[in-house]
């Protein structure tokens, strides 16, 4: 009796197992429905352009369901590798502009013609060459995001710091009087530099003249942080992490976003996208008081070559239409909505930079937001390699970040075992 | 189910059953077939939603199969290509002797301490039994999506309230300590977590097994002159045997394939000395978009964890027979 107990339990326990284990599947699209994965960036920072873009869809297309599905940067790929598999893939779907490539490689999207679209004369060239593959175009640009410095007047002021840095070397100065004035609060940053934020670090890499891998003649990839070039600016970012960052060396800029211990008063400064600036006074992120805003100013990252920026990486997202897609042309008829002129100044007013350079002037006069447009003047991209996003998804960048900040691994040592990971995959049959 | 083994078969004389009358076939066949058709249900449902998917995981695994294979549901067949790359791979070995001693640690202080709770839980007065066995309760219930929520709030780097208190206790300057700094600390936290959630269970199992123990064999073991810990030993274990062995087959499973704590407590990217084997294969799979080669690492989990809960479950036919 006791065994037929026993076995019960077992028998039990290895279905609780397998039930546990068997996801849910995504609702499967009808002929009246366009479901759309975005990602929660537009839920959070601008609501009115879906809301504007639904609103136009609704007129076109009165009685058809708009199903906004909003997805994490965390999961969206294997969750779209699932629907892909299942052929229950969305309608339209939101890729970082990394990723694309090894998407539009495997023929993941339908092909489109870019005249379909609103403003395709005037998209941006960095997101439209991310759309693109051999020689078709495969998703359609959203919008872009630059990098800069977003500060404490107040705190800069109160340091004694009369002017905003014009080189490295003095921003690195700025940066130790801050220390020096409010460094005895144990929690208090200078410069609040998540470790594993690899967007900064490579920023150094590329203003002292490294990249990140390289294509060679023979059309293979070689990973070249070790090239000395790159040891030497990470060598300068470990220094400057180490002097006059306190943020956890081993997470990322998401966890959490700098803007709520910004918003806490931990810092000085830190360097965020556009659309951190709202999110300071968001109730889901910083939550801080209105008048906080008059304190807060924003300047391009320092080259450290005196009175140049060091260049931004051109991070962005495309919009594209699975090659599973249920409903092809209503999918493209809501991305026309959406990256139309009317939700991409939207769009462009919560912090980011439009699609199209017809809406480049739309922060100019705006003191906060103008400093991102200039420091996307001069940009860096990932190497466009289909895999590339693997080397993402492998986190070796942040990992190698992690072993260098926290002495687990000489700079030299780390940047060779990743450069020569990087090359690996890079040069792996997909 | 039957209670003989082939030893007791082997043991009836031989002579005596070819003198038994022997019942017409038809018969024997329908008598014979009772138990296959009631189990039959039971075999169908487990064959759905066990046997096809590992069937299926098993030919993915014979075949080269990334994102280009998937869109067009259609693998390239490749042998045993993947498992000779993972058996040539320094790394996997690695994440193989990594799970098995997670799990002989996580699962060594689960039953310790499940143990040494239910033991308090007897010399209990009534309120406090109460009072302790809701608590365990609470954990036992709280989802493990939850408890990975709690607990990478309380080891926040940045507002944790774990390294608050270690600093305001004078314990050493904890402020913006860096739990996932070292791997030894990090494995420390996730092993706190996977025991914590998993004690309940074996204390509420055990407890129930140590009510049953009968007070004469203890008190007699007492007069004898035994020590606490020798009736502890000679009397209480031996008669917990099956209790034991049940929960010690069970923390195995559950604590070598543990993914979730590891997972959510790393925010979905953890650094490579972080992973176990079901993380190797699910990162293999859905973050390089191998999933040939992921199918081969999940397949080769399944037999260690096979080989690992043989012994045990030997063990427990074993008892079954004894009863």
């Amino acid at each position: 009796m006791k065994f037929r107990i026993i076995a019960a339990v077992v028998l039990a326990a290895a279905l609780a197992t397998v039930a546990s284990t068997a996801t849910g599947s995504i609702k499967r699209a009808t002929a009246q429905s366009v479901t759309v994965w975005v990602m929660t960036d537009a839920q959070n920072g601008w609501p009115g352009a879906i809301a504007a873009a639904n609103a136009q869809f609704q007129q076109q297309h009165p009685g058809v369901n708009i199903n906004i599905q909003y997805q994490t940067w965390d999961t969206v790929l294997q969750k779209f590798d699932a629907a892909l598999a299942a052929n229950d893939a969305p309608d339209v779907i939101e890729l970082g502009n990394t990723q694309t490539a090894k998407y539009m490689a495997a023929g993941a999207f339908s092909s489109l013609k870019a005249k379909n679209f609103p403003n395709s004369s005037t998209w941006l060239s960095g997101l439209k060459s991310s759309c693109t593959y051999r020689g078709k175009l495969y998703c359609v640009p959203y919008y872009a995001g630059a990098r800069a410095v977003i500060y404490r007047k107040d705190m800069y002021r109160q340091a004694g710091i009369k002017k905003l840095p014009t080189s490295y070397a003095q921003w690195l100065a700025d940066g130790k009087k801050l220390m020096k004035k409010f460094g005895k609060n144990p929690n208090f940053s200078a410069f609040y530099e998540p470790g594993q934020n690899w967007y900064v670090a490579t920023t150094f890499v590329e203003d002292w003249g490294g990249q990140l891998a390289v294509q060679q003649k023979n059309g293979k990839w070689k990973g070249t942080l070790d090239s000395p070039q790159a040891v030497k600016a990470l060598t300068i970012f470990k220094s400057m992490v180490r002097k006059l960052s306190r943020a956890s060396k081993s997470v990322d800029e998401a966890h959490p976003f700098p803007s709520i211990p910004f918003a806490k008063g931990r810092m000085a400064s830190f360097i965020g996208n556009g659309w951190e600036w709202p999110y300071v006074f968001d109730p889901k992120g910083g939550a801080a008081p209105k008048s906080f805003a008059k304190k807060m100013g924003a300047y391009p990252m320092p080259s450290h070559i005196k009175g140049k920026y060091m260049p931004t990486f051109l991070g962005g997202s495309d919009l594209g239409i699975p090659i599973s897609a249920h409903n092809k042309a209503l999918g493209a008829d809501w991305i026309k909505a959406f990256t139309g002129t009317q939700s991409e100044t939207l769009i462009a007013k919560a912090g980011n930079i439009a699609n199209t350079t017809k809406l480049a002037n739309v922060n100019a006069h705006n003191p906060a937001l103008a400093p991102f447009a200039r420091a996307a003047k001069s940009s860096w991209f990932v190497p466009t390699s289909p895999n590339w996003t693997n080397v993402e998804n492998s986190h070796l960048l942040k990992q190698m970040l992690t072993a260098i900040l926290t002495n687990q691994k000489s700079v030299a040592a780390a940047t060779k075992s990743a450069s020569k990971q990087i090359t690996t995959i890079l040069n792996a049959s997909s | 189910m039957s209670s003989r083994s082939p030893a007791a078969a082997a043991a009836v004389p031989e002579a005596r059953i070819s003198r038994r009358p022997r019942r017409p076939l038809v018969s024997r066949l329908r008598s014979g077939a009772a138990p296959y058709l009631l189990i039959l249900p039971a075999c169908v449902v487990i064959g759905a939603v066990l046997g096809y998917p590992l069937y299926f995981m098993g030919h993915l695994s014979l075949e080269h199969y990334g994102l280009f294979q998937l869109i067009r549901h259609q693998g390239e067949w490749i042998g045993l290509k993947n498992y000779s790359q993972i058996f040539h791979d320094g790394f996997f070995w690695h994440v193989v002797l990594r799970s098995l001693a997670f799990t002989a640690a996580a699962v060594s202080l689960t039953m310790v301490f499940g143990t040494l709770i239910a033991l308090l839980l007897v010399q209990l007065g009534t309120k406090m039994r109460v009072l302790v066995t809701a608590g365990l309760i609470f954990v036992w219930a709280t989802p493990v999506v939850v408890a990975v929520a709690v607990w990478s709030w309380m080891i926040d780097f940045e507002f944790g309230v774990l390294n608050w208190l270690l600093t305001y206790l004078n314990v050493g300057n904890f402020n913006h300590h860096d739990w996932f700094a070292s791997t030894l600390s990090g494995w420390t936290v996730i092993t706190s977590l996977v025991v914590w959630g998993a004690i309940p269970f074996v204390t509420l199992m055990v407890y129930a097994g140590l009510t049953q123990v009968p007070k004469e064999l203890v008190e007699a073991a007492t007069t004898d002159g035994a020590s606490s810990w020798r009736v502890f030993r000679d009397v209480t274990v031996p008669l917990l045997k099956p209790i034991f062995v049940i929960l010690i087959s069970l923390s195995i499973i559950w604590d070598f394939q543990v993914f979730n704590q590891i997972w959510l407590l790393l925010d979905g990217q953890p650094p490579p000395q972080y992973f176990t084997m079901s993380i190797y294969a699910f990162t293999t799979s859905f973050q390089q978009s191998q999933y040939g080669l992921g199918s081969a690492i999940a397949l080769v989990m399944v037999a260690i964890l096979l080989i690992v809960s043989f012994v045990y479950i030997r063990e427990m036919v074993k008892i079954g027979d004894a009863e």
